[in-house]
């Protein structure tokens, strides 16, 4: 018989610190240009009326603009919105400042993405302050030293989940605590699809078990989740609304690779290869930047009528060389059996190894194309990311452009001081 | 309205050595003088080896961003903006 799990809400004072930084593309593209401050703005994929707006600002955001629109919908509710194309070096920028002010509080501030970060202030100096008092003055300090208009959501509780739902409680500039004393209170507020990670198919299952509610889904048994999720996620979400952790996971990087959203619809082989080999040549550099090579290459077509292919092959032998992940990535492009236009393509290597002496050839000579390869890439890093390039890449100057991953973390460890 | 532009520009830079800061004063364009009022925010890239910085400035009448390129100590305008819609 299946053990029962049953433990109240965690009893201990919370030392968890989420912080939010509201808008923020919108918000940083205000603090550079006074000009735009208090007005609705939005910094969108690109400036076309089909382009995809990444961050619309607090007052666009009143307007009903919100995040994954189109240009040209967010016009129409905003006939006045000024729309901006992303900067990527100043939000990178912007994301460096708030590292080095967080870290003057602890050693454990993990980014969660360009504008979020988790603060563990158990057993650091700061925790005496007082954890209220921290956020006060981290965001002080923030106006201060990095931008007066930037705001922060700052959550605080006993675990990172819980953290993050209380820096959404109030947004922008809040500050609420979630703990032993008022977390029945937030939750009779709260409905299931406030909660990160529940949307609409989640909160199906739930209410399929009998859950309607976040205090519902509090009280729910181990066994009343199960029922739901059918999986290790119902004890996932008991623990976390418990308040204890569980979300204290780093996964290692598995993969690196690079996407393109094809600003016009495009058919043909000849037409997609330079944009494939633009695409391979920035994962490879990036890939051989951290030590890496790879044993595997995937690539992913997303079509115009919402169809969707991919296709990855495992290696026989390691590459590391933007060359043979191209001609990898290029016949499994010639495998699609789907002949309509493409909107997104991707391509990433995988089976990653960080090898020091590679498997010798007799029909390859490895160590001078390792040679070959590197003496490139310094010529690259001295001068700026591609200098020399391959012939097939000529005419992609304004594709695959610099772009900050959504939500994505793995990026920022590229980052550095 | 904003405009991408991309001309060599005249700058009066200046260095407070107290404070340590280092403050655009002045920018001379299209025959005009635009005094700094206030710097909404200073950032830097590198471009391979070569290290830039971009002020990004207000003054009386328009928004100016500035690219400095260490290297040769050229400025460049690259952008002006009334803060309009286009």
């Amino acid at each position: 018989m299946e053990k029962l799990i049953d433990f109240s809400f965690n009893p201990k004072s919370p030392t968890l610190l989420h912080l939010d930084l509201n808008s923020c593309f919108a918000t940083i593209e205000q603090q550079a240009n006074p000009r735009l401050r208090g007005k609705p703005i939005a910094v969108a994929a690109y400036d076309s009326p089909a382009g995809c707006i990444v961050a619309p600002s607090i007052e666009a955001k009143k307007y009903g603009v919100t995040v994954g629109m189109r240009v040209r919908d967010g016009k129409m509710l905003c006939p006045h919105l000024i729309v901006l194309t992303p900067d990527p070096a100043k939000y990178r920028n912007v994301h460096l400042q708030f590292r080095k002010l967080l870290e003057n509080y602890t050693d454990k501030a993990i980014p969660r993405s360009i504008d979020e970060f988790v603060l563990d202030l158990e057993g650091y100096p700061a925790y005496r302050k007082g954890m209220i008092n921290v956020a006060r003055e981290i965001k002080e300090k923030i106006k201060r030293e990095i931008g007066g208009w930037l705001t922060v959501s700052v959550g605080i509780s006993t675990n990172r989940f819980l953290a993050k739902v209380g820096a959404g409680l109030n947004k922008p500039d809040g500050l609420d605590v979630i703990d032993k004393n008022n977390f029945r209170d937030i939750y009779s507020k709260l409905s299931l699809v406030d909660l990160c990670g529940i949307k609409t198919r989640n909160a199906i299952r739930l209410n399929n078990a009998g859950v309607y509610t976040v205090l519902d889904f509090y009280k729910a048994s181990v066994q009343k989740l199960k029922a739901a999720f059918g999986s290790i996620l119902a004890y996932y979400w008991y623990v976390r609304l418990h308040g204890w952790e569980i979300d204290n996971v780093t996964f290692g990087r598995r993969s690196y690779g690079n996407s393109f959203a094809l600003p016009k619809p495009l058919l043909r082989v000849e037409e997609l290869a330079p944009i494939l080999q633009k695409l391979t040549e920035k994962t490879g550099m990036r890939m051989r930047k951290a030590g890496y090579v790879a044993r595997g290459v995937h690539l992913a077509i997303a079509y115009r009528d919402n169809s969707f292919w991919h296709k990855g092959v495992s290696l026989p032998d390691y590459i590391f060389d933007s060359r043979d992940i191209y001609k990898v990535a290029f016949k499994l492009l010639n495998m699609s059996p789907y002949r309509s236009p493409d909107r997104n393509l991707a391509v990433s290597c995988f089976n990653l190894e960080r090898v020091k002496n590679m498997q010798l050839s007799f029909l390859e000579d490895f160590d001078k194309k390792q040679k070959l390869v590197n003496a490139i890439d310094l010529i690259n890093e001295r001068w700026g990311n591609f200098v020399i390039t391959p012939g097939g890449m000529l005419g992609t100057d304004n594709v695959v452009i610099d772009r900050i991953a959504f939500g994505g973390v793995k990026e920022l460890e590229e980052i550095v001081i | 309205m904003r405009q991408v532009i991309s001309v060599p520009v005249s700058v009066t830079l200046e260095y407070n050595s107290k404070s340590r800061k280092v403050l655009p004063k002045l920018v001379h364009w299209d025959d005009q003088d635009y005094p700094v009022v206030r710097v909404g925010y200073h950032h830097t890239f590198r471009e391979g080896r070569t290290l830039f910085h971009i002020f990004s400035v207000d003054t009386s009448s328009l928004f100016f961003r500035l690219r400095l390129n260490t290297n040769n100590l050229g400025w460049t305008l690259e952008e002006i903006s009334d803060g309009e819609v286009d």
